[in-house]
C-alpha cells in the first residue's frame, strides 16, 4: 500500500478506468484508504451527473432552416450515373434481356461501324480510279479532235507544253467551232432573205 | 433519381459520402444525427437559446456547404464539433470584446446602450431562489459548467457528455493532448469544488 495520498492527476486515471502497470497501486491504495476512496466517490459523481446531462433540442424546423441555406451540387458524373440508372430494369430477368439487348446492339453498331468505314474506303478508290479513267479518256478526246482541226504539228505542240495548253487549246477550238456555227448560221439566214 | 438508401442505418462516413455526391436526404440525415449534439454544446458554450439555435445553424451551414472538403480518414463528428466549437470560441470572443466594460461597451452612446450591453455581474452570484434550484444536482453542474473557462467547457462536454477519447479530443479541439488532459483535470476540479456545497 501507498503511504501517501493519492494526487488528483491519480483521481482522474482511476476516474477514466486507465489500466495498466502503474494503476494498479493506485487501486489498492483506494481499497486501503477510505479519504481516498471518498475523493474519488466524489469525483464520480460529478463525471456521472454530467453524463446524464441531457441534449437540447433546437426550435422545430430547425433542419429546415439549415437545408434552406445549403446549396446541394450533384457533381455531373453522379447526374449521368443516375440517367443510366432509371433504364435499368428491376427485375434480374428483365435486367439480364436488357443486357443481352444491349451487347447485341452494342456489336451490331460496332460491325455496321466497321463496315461503313471499310465501304467508305472501298467507295473512295473507286471513285478515284473512275474519276482517272475520265480524266484520261477527255485528254485523249481533245488530243483528238485538237489534232483533226489543227494538225499534227500544233496538236503536238500543245501537248508537249503541258495540260494547260491543253485546256487553252479545247477552248480556242470550241470558240473556232462556235464562231464557224454562228458564220453558216448567219450565211443560211441572208440566203432565206434572198430568196423570199 | 437515386436510389433508395437505408440512410438512418449506414456510418457517418457513409451518409457524408452520399452527400458529397448531392443527394438531399443525406444532408438532412447528417442534420437529424448532430442537431442536439451541436445545439447542446453550443448552448452549452453560449448560455443563450437564441445564440445557440443561430450559431448551430451556422455550424452546420458551413459543414453541409463544404461537404466535399470532407475527408472520410478522419470522423465526419470530430470535424463538425470542431467547427462548432470555433463558432462559439469567436462567438464568445466577439462577445468579450463588445462588453470589456462592466459600465457597459465603450460604444455605447445613449443610456439604452449602456443598459443593453452592461455586465451583468449578477450572473455570477446566486439568490435565494437561484440557491433553492440549484438543490437539483443537473441545474447545479449547469451552472457550474457555465463558470467554467470556455476551453474547459468544450473539453468537459466532449469528454462526459459526448463520450470522447482524450486524443478524439485533442484531434477535434486541435489541442495537444497534455492540455486537453489538464483541462479536464482543472474543469473536474473546478466542478468538484463548485458543487461541494450541494454534499453538506
Amino acid at each position: 500500500m501507498q503511504h501517501r495520498h493519492l494526487l488528483s492527476n491519480e483521481i482522474d486515471l482511476l476516474l477514466d478506468g486507465e489500466a495498466g502497470f502503474g494503476v494498479a497501486p493506485l487501486r489498492s491504495h483506494v481499497d486501503d484508504c477510505a479519504e481516498c476512496r471518498a475523493r474519488l466517490d466524489e469525483a464520480r459523481l460529478v463525471a456521472d451527473a454530467l453524463e446524464r446531462l441531457p441534449h437540447f433540442a433546437p426550435r422545430t424546423g430547425f433542419s429546415d432552416r439549415v437545408m434552406s441555406q445549403v446549396q446541394v451540387v450533384e457533381p455531373w458524373h453522379v447526374a449521368a450515373l443516375d440517367t443510366a440508372r432509371r433504364f435499368v430494369p428491376e427485375s434480374r430477368p428483365l435486367r439480364a434481356l436488357a443486357l443481352a439487348g444491349a451487347g447485341a446492339a452494342s456489336v451490331a453498331i460496332s460491325g455496321s461501324a466497321v463496315w461503313i468505314a471499310f465501304s467508305a474506303d472501298l467507295s473512295f478508290q473507286s471513285a478515284s480510279f473512275v474519276a482517272d479513267r475520265v480524266r484520261a479518256a477527255l485528254v485523249s478526246g481533245v488530243a483528238q479532235a485538237l489534232e483533226t482541226t489543227l494538225g499534227s504539228g500544233a496538236a503536238d505542240a500543245i501537248r508537249s507544253s503541258g495540260s494547260l495548253a491543253l485546256v487553252g487549246g479545247a477552248l480556242a477550238l470550241v470558240a473556232a467551232v462556235g464562231a464557224s456555227a454562228f458564220g453558216f448560221r448567219a450565211i443560211a439566214s441572208a440566203a432565206r432573205q434572198r430568196g423570199s | 433519381m437515386a436510389p433508395s438508401l437505408d440512410l438512418p442505418n449506414l456510418p457517418d462516413a457513409d451518409v457524408a459520402r452520399l452527400a458529397q455526391q448531392g443527394r438531399e436526404p443525406a444532408f438532412r440525415e447528417l442534420v437529424r444525427r448532430y442537431e442536439r449534439p451541436v445545439f447542446s454544446l453550443v448552448f452549452r458554450m453560449v448560455r443563450d437559446t437564441a445564440t445557440a439555435e443561430d450559431l448551430a445553424q451556422e455550424t452546420f451551414i458551413k459543414v453541409l456547404n463544404h461537404i466535399d472538403k470532407y475527408r472520410p480518414e478522419f470522423k465526419f463528428s470530430s470535424w463538425l464539433f470542431k467547427i462548432a466549437n470555433n463558432v462559439a470560441i469567436d462567438h464568445l470572443r466577439r462577445r468579450q470584446l463588445s462588453t470589456i466594460s462592466i459600465d457597459g461597451a465603450p460604444n455605447a452612446s445613449s443610456a439604452a446602450d449602456v443598459e443593453a450591453t452592461r455586465f451583468d455581474i449578477a450572473d455570477k452570484s446566486e439568490s435565494a431562489l437561484d440557491a433553492m434550484e440549484a438543490r437539483e444536482l443537473g441545474s447545479a453542474i449547469e451552472r457550474a459548467i457555465g463558470a467554467l473557462r470556455p476551453e474547459y467547457r468544450s473539453c468537459i462536454m466532449l469528454r462526459h457528455v459526448e463520450g470522447r477519447s482524450y486524443e478524439e479530443i485533442a484531434a477535434t479541439l486541435d489541442l495537444p493532448l497534455g492540455t486537453v488532459k489538464t483541462y479536464i483535470h482543472r474543469a473536474r476540479h473546478q466542478l468538484r469544488e463548485a458543487l461541494e456545497h450541494l454534499r453538506e
